[in-house]
């Protein structure tokens, strides 16, 4: 059977165009993704059962024993970490952050080492962004600042920008102007009209520059800039006072270097300082699947996107503070609960040691690196694949994906649920 | 000799994310991609293993040459190798510094380690289920 018009469960891009065979519980083929999507939708490594693991061994457990345990283990902390809640759907994070309320815990999601620092600058000063319809149908000139989309967004050229024709765009790939920013040559920067190549930290430098230049301040700026000449800036910014329409894209080489939440903020007022120009909008390139919505059901229901402690009672947030990493590498924490994401390959070190050294529970799909740091892993269905449920775009529109097969597994909310109600029960009214 | 280490997402390490046991997984999360005149004058022949020690630790990668990093920068997808010696420090904003850290890099004849004994020697136990 083939379904049509299927949502993609990997990246922030989530096309919606994807072509899914389906035979009985698997998949057999799909059309229009990308290979992250192929592999995605045909990956058949899934966790079997639950299994938990009493010091060097490991053995299978029920799922009512597993959801009874991980219950047990948070309401016996006194300072539980729930983290991740990127690859999973609405609903289940919305249950994760009552249950955190319940509990007294941190809870915090993987934007804390993505683009917790944009969200951060975000609160700052704004964000002038857009859908990404509009730069697919109006933007003639596109930058791509530290990021690299025909690795990690692998259609998002194909679908919004260089290569989709938009309505008032009728032959995309001469139309319109693609710059490149980064600190090294990547396939993205090979196909840009134009390379802006900076010294690694250089980005709050050149940004700075280019501000001056499109305000008429432009005779400060010197020969080169953290490695960009003079020329090249004057001429990319008269490129983007050019434009009729462009969109700035930036990613985690922006959000990770040095400046980190200053060097978005520097970004988004040159976006601010070219719209006195020409309609100008910026957007972070949002990368774990439904990481965004992770950002919107903390906020709707705490008020803050991500690292919110609510040990007072209240939800309080302090990036830096509260953020997972902090509370790892302090040793603060005495459980974890791990949803749908993977702080063993993606964390540092130091902070995989402290998982390892306290009960640390992984509710996912896939054997990952938490894996072998948990004492406790319960498999659930993949949203978008044998599960549906509600996740949003880079840009912020929510969709809702569909269930491609009966599944085996129960889905992140039936056992959040599950867990909550134990905690409740126990917790009292 | 000394280098800045970035990290980021190739499609191979995405392609491969949910098979973390995976050989495929292992050898692009412990390639290190480096300048291949560094390579020259460390001596280091294309694939041969190198050890690479920054603030947090050590661990043994695989050199690969890609011409389109500069001279002293080295390249290592983003995954629990790189992260073995990457600091915890965010500097007050919850992120570590993945894009520039400090490393040293010399040659090594000791074997790229599994991703489960990365975790073991980190206090976890494999999983190889």
């Amino acid at each position: 059977m083939k379904v049509e018009d299927v949502i993609c469960p990997f990246c922030g891009c989530l096309c919606d165009d994807l072509v899914v065979e389906v035979e009985g519980e698997r998949v057999i083929g799909v059309e229009n993704g990308c290979t992250l999507a192929q592999e995605k939708f045909m990956g058949d490594h899934r966790l079997g059962h639950p299994i938990r693991r009493t010091g060097k061994e490991w053995t299978p457990v029920s799922y009512d024993e597993a959801i009874e345990t991980a219950a047990r283990v948070l309401l016996e902390a006194d300072r539980p970490l729930l983290y991740g809640w990127s690859g999973t759907q609405g609903e289940a994070q919305s249950v994760g952050v009552h249950l955190a309320e319940l509990l007294g815990a941190v809870i915090d999601n993987t934007s804390t080492v993505c683009h917790g620092p944009s969200i951060m600058a975000i609160q700052e000063v704004g964000h002038p962004g857009c859908t990404l319809g509009q730069v697919k149908n109006r933007a003639d000139l596109l930058i791509y600042w530290g990021c690299n989309p025909i690795d990690a967004h692998p259609r998002h050229m194909s679908r919004y920008t260089t290569y989709a024709d938009g309505f008032f765009l009728k032959d995309a790939f001469r139309d319109r102007k693609v710059i490149v920013v980064d600190i090294r040559e990547t396939e993205s920067s090979n196909i840009a009209d134009e390379f802006i190549r900076i010294d690694p930290g250089g980005d709050y430098e050149v940004l700075s520059a280019l501000r001056a230049i499109v305000r008429g301040k432009g005779a400060l700026v010197p020969a080169s800039v953290s490695g960009v000449s003079r020329e090249q800036l004057f001429r990319v910014a008269d490129l983007c006072k050019a434009a009729r329409f462009g969109a700035i894209f930036f990613g985690l080489g922006l959000t990770m270097s040095p400046g980190k939440q200053k060097n978005i903020r520097n970004a988004i007022e040159l976006t601010e300082e070219l719209n006195r120009h020409t309609k100008f909008t910026i957007s972070p390139m949002r990368g774990h699947w439904n990481v965004y919505g992770s950002n919107e059901v903390f906020t709707w229901i705490s008020g803050y996107p991500y690292a919110v402690d609510f040990a007072r009672g209240i939800a309080f947030y302090n990036p830096g503070e509260t953020t997972a990493v902090d509370i790892l590498k302090r040793g603060e924490c005495d459980a974890c609960l791990v949803v749908a994401s993977d702080p063993g390959a993606h964390f540092p070190r130091d902070c995989c040691a402290h998982l390892a050294s306290i009960p640390t529970i992984q509710i996912d799909p896939h054997v990952n690196a938490t894996t072998h740091l948990s004492h406790l892993q319960i498999p659930v269905a993949v949203t978008g694949i044998d599960a549906e449920g509600t996740a949003y775009r880079m840009d912020g529109v929510p969709i809702r994906t569909r269930s491609l097969f009966p599944s085996r597994y129960p889905t992140d909310t039936e056992i959040l649920e599950r867990i909550y109600a134990i905690v409740a029960r126990e917790k009292g009214p | 000799m000394k280098f800045l280490l970035n990290t980021g997402r190739t499609i191979r390490q995405g392609s491969f994310v949910e098979r973390k046991n995976s050989p495929a997984y292992r050898n692009e999360a412990s390639s290190c991609r480096m300048n291949p005149v560094d390579m020259m004058e460390l001596g280091i022949e294309e694939g041969a293993n190198v050890m690479v020690t920054g603030p947090a630790g050590t661990v043994v990668m695989r050199g690969v040459p890609e011409p389109g990093l500069r001279k002293g920068e080295v390249f290592v997808c983003l995954g629990p190798f790189a992260n073995h010696i990457i600091s915890t420090e965010t500097h007050g904003t919850g992120m570590p510094d993945f894009k520039t850290t400090v490393v040293e890099i010399v040659p090594t004849d000791e074997r790229i380690a599994e991703i489960w004994e990365l975790m073991e020697s980190c206090g976890g136990w494999r999983y190889e289920g």
